[in-house]
């Protein structure tokens, strides 16, 4: 291959991934534990719902460049894999008993959710990165990720029941922060992979309907007691329906012509169920919920019109899936949400006073962490030998995959277009 | 040229009518329902029918009929298991779903090469044939449901690949068995949600449900990066293989299954899961260069080394397993080896026996199979909605 960024990966991935496996194994091996589970008879259909969101819904919900579907899907069912994994360990460091890691049904949700984060900072860097690079960021992604969560949930005691914070808008900022360290001036002017087609469309549009189907399993999954998890789902109902609704009116709204942005449609829909993430299952009622979610709806399909063109071209920031708008706005928002309502009402958890004061330092310290991660992560994955592509291979997934060729439609097409006129021309 | 096209007409309708008509006078005598309602049932349905459906839509040309008799085969195939015990108490009807993957595991080995009729009647051949395998083994060997049940893939995969010898292989210069990135990606949408629900599927009979449910999980998590690591190892130019990663990934599930129960510690799982992700590397490469060729075997969706070697290791590492449970008390040891050495040696020959005899059955001129140059055809079987260019 005559570029010079050496993009043949059979020895150097296939060695990293394998010695990484080979650790955490070993590290399985000295630290984990199995428990006898509680209420697994709950948890467990959660579980599935979470795990299908995680691996189905993300990995298709990516699909929609035209050139980029096996990484999209294959990657980040990789990534997903391998950070489940790793987060059992990080998430299970804190928790340690007596020496041991002790591993229930929560804790695969947990370290499930801990995989969000990792995914969703691969949209962020979608088609910049290789699949070496973001093993790396998965590894450092998810340790910082779970010393965040210590903090907000056992230092700062505050309520996160739906990862609004510290899985969505840690895991956009993060994307965000490493995309702007990795920036590639020669990517300003639009990559001509970077687009989408129609069958891509509708494939991304599998993995929205899955996530917008399963998102309120995914945000009443941690709640700690019935009638808070009966709450979360309700909430989360409302408010992805009213995000919905909006989000198609706005879109219809925005555009010349009137007509609808597949983008939206399949991104800003699911920004209601980020955003009420922090207070799913506080005494909100439904009423709050739906306004949370219409305001998701209008922040998110604002920033896909004008803030996200505004960072590429200005701030040198180019997130591919648009994250910032389904993850990091909305996940700002579910945070300052969360503020209010414990301001105005008072909440108790575990006997513990959940305070706005709180609340907002769990915000900032999940901002501040995520940002400085991010830069150090995007600064280690600069280093030359990770197997960086080269900006002409971009958005393409031949550089990683074995692509089986397709005869291109058209080609055919034309071809009958072409004996048409000649059949007609001999008339 | 319709006079080129095999009719179906006169053959399809009836026999499944018939089949039906059978079931639905059979289900007269049934016992009436129990109340019962076990958790993971709609997954594992959930799997068989999308699952499996999209698993193995990797053909460009072959996808109606891919969803399209696997959904046919599944409700045919459970009605008649049904039948066949007279009972429909819940713990059968999962019983005859998860039955139900030897089936579509064997339709793989056949896919595109046999005819709908052909399909139906494999079909209920092998329901009968399994529940006999599981039934000498029950009986004669004492080995418990669930571990029987888990035999499933072993079964499926041997009796397909049997199955399979006994038709004509297709000339090696077609290309209508290539993929495209649309079925590849579709493809892996089935292979997806077979990946996340393989732990109910593994657990649903058991009763260590949760041991079942952990092993599995993290012994899938394992294999689906090994499946990527090795994948890039063994490609020509570095570069990740959707067929290997189709089928290295589940190999974790498949070889897990077997001992899952008796999983003490995860990395033990971790570590199964690591050996059947390069088995099932390993054995498409050895399967495809040196096995396949020489006995004239054609495995479409490459069966074999999805299902069919990982539990071998699975039932392999059972032993072992019981071997190193057992080391201090070496009488009993033998003898638990011994039975499960046997059910293992059962299973395989009665599959492989029973797939040949049932190869020869449909290959009878009665049923019409289709001719080389037709195979992997959508058009031969289905109406297309549009006068598809192209295909």
């Amino acid at each position: 291959m005559p570029s010079a960024l050496d993009t043949n990966m059979r020895f150097k991935f296939s060695a990293v991934a394998l010695l990484l496996e080979v650790i955490i194994i070993v590290l399985f091996g000295i630290f984990v534990e199995y428990r006898e589970d509680n209420n697994p008879e709950i948890l467990y259909p959660i579980f599935q719902d979470v795990h299908v969101m995680i691996f189905v819904g993300f990995g298709f919900l990516m699909t929609f460049l035209k050139k980029y579907g096996f990484s999209s899907v294959g990657i980040s069912m990789l990534l997903a894999a391998f950070g489940l994994q790793w987060g059992t360990l990080m998430q299970g460091f804190w928790h340690m008993q007596e020496g041991k890691i002790h591993v229930d049904s929560n804790s695969m949700i947990n370290s499930d959710f801990s995989t969000a984060t990792a995914l969703i900072s691969f949209g962020a860097v979608l088609g910049k990165t290789s699949p070496l690079q973001m093993l790396i960021l998965t590894i450092l992604e998810i340790t910082i990720f779970a010393c965040n969560e210590h903090l907000v949930t056992k230092i700062f005691q505050a309520t996160d029941v739906g990862g609004s914070m510290t899985i969505h808008a840690f895991g956009a900022y993060f994307g965000l922060a490493v995309t702007l360290v990795l920036c590639r001036p020669g990517l300003k002017k639009k990559h001509e992979n970077e687009e989408s087609t129609y069958q891509s469309d509708i494939s991304a549009m599998i993995g929205t309907l899955f996530l917008w189907l399963f998102w309120p399993s995914f945000n009443s999954a941690t709640a700690s007691e019935n009638i808070f998890y009966i709450k979360a789902i309700v909430n989360t109902y409302y408010s992805l329906a009213a995000c919905t609704v909006v989000t198609f009116a706005l879109s219809s709204l925005l555009d010349q012509r009137g007509k609808f942005s597949m983008v939206l449609i399949q991104n800003a829909t699911l920004a209601g169920g980020v955003a009420v993430g922090t207070c799913a299952d506080l005494s909100i009622n439904p009423f709050a919920a739906m306004c949370i979610g219409s305001i998701a709806g209008i922040i998110s399909v604002l920033g896909f019109h004008f803030l996200t063109p505004l960072l590429a071209c200005k701030l040198n920031i180019h997130d591919t899936c648009g994250v910032h708008n389904l993850h990091g706005l909305p996940g700002i928002l579910g945070g300052i949400a969360g503020i209010v309502v414990t301001a105005i009402n008072e909440e108790t958890r575990q006997n513990i006073r959940l305070t706005p004061g709180m609340q907002a330092a769990a915000l900032g310290s999940t901002i501040g962490l995520a940002l400085a991660g991010g830069a150090l992560t995007g600064g280690i994955l600069k280093l030359p030998f990770l197997g960086q592509v080269s900006d002409q291979n971009c958005f393409d997934d031949s550089v990683f995959w074995e692509v089986p060729e397709e005869k291109k439609p058209h080609e055919f097409h034309s071809n009958n277009y072409d004996e048409h006129s000649r059949f007609e021309a001999t008339m | 040229m319709p006079s080129s096209y095999r009719n179906f007409r006169n053959s399809v309708p009836w026999l499944i009518l018939s089949l039906e008509a059978v079931f639905i006078v059979l289900f007269y005598f049934v016992f009436p329902y129990d109340d019962k309602f076990i958790m993971s049932y709609p997954d594992v349905n959930l799997m068989m029918i999308f699952g499996f459906g999209f698993f193995l839509m990797s053909l460009k040309r072959y996808g109606f009929s891919t969803t399209g008799f696997n959904l046919l085969l599944i409700v045919l195939g459970v009605q008649s298991h049904l039948t066949v015990i007279l009972s429909v108490l819940v713990l059968l009807l999962i019983e005859a779903t998860v039955s139900m993957t030897a089936v579509v595991i064997s339709t793989g080995a056949v896919l595109g090469k046999a005819n709908p009729v052909q399909l139906i009647l494999m079909t209920v051949l092998e329901l009968i044939v399994f529940r006999m395998s599981r039934w000498m083994s029950n009986t004669f060997l004492l080995v418990t449901d669930s571990i029987s049940m888990m035999h499933v893939h072993l079964f499926g995969a041997y009796f397909g690949l049997a199955v399979s010898a006994c038709f004509s292989e297709p000339s090696p210069r077609t290309d209508k068995n290539a993929r495209t990135p649309k079925s590849d990606l579709l493809s892996m949408l089935g292979t997806l949600f077979l990946w996340v629900f393989w732990p109910s599927f593994n657990s649903i009979l058991s009763d260590r449900k949760w041991r079942v449910i952990y092993n599995t999980y993290f012994g899938l998590a394992v294999s689906a990066v090994t499946a990527f690591a090795l994948s890039v190892l063994t490609t020509k130019d570095g570069k990740f293989r959707m067929t290997h990663i189709h089928s290295a990934v589940l190999a974790g599930g498949v070889a897990v299954g077997h001992a899952a129960h008796s999983i003490q510690y995860p990395w033990i799982a971790m570590v199964l899961g690591l050996l059947a992700s390069g088995i099932a590397i390993l054995g498409s490469y050895c399967s495809q260069g040196c096995l396949n060729p020489p006995l004239k075997l054609h495995d479409t969706s490459g069966v074999h080394f999805t299902f069919g070697m990982p539990a071998v290791l699975g039932a392999l590492a059972q032993v072992i397993l019981l071997i190193i449970k057992n080391w201090n008390n070496l009488p009993s040891m033998g003898y638990l080896v011994m039975i499960q050495v046997g059910a293992f040696c059962l299973t395989i020959s009665v599959a492989l026996i029973t797939g040949l005899i049932a190869g020869l059955i449909l290959n009878l001129r009665l049923f019409k199979s289709i001719p080389v140059s037709k195979y992997f055809e959508d058009q031969f079987y289905w109406e297309f909605p549009h006068l598809a260019v192209g295909f």
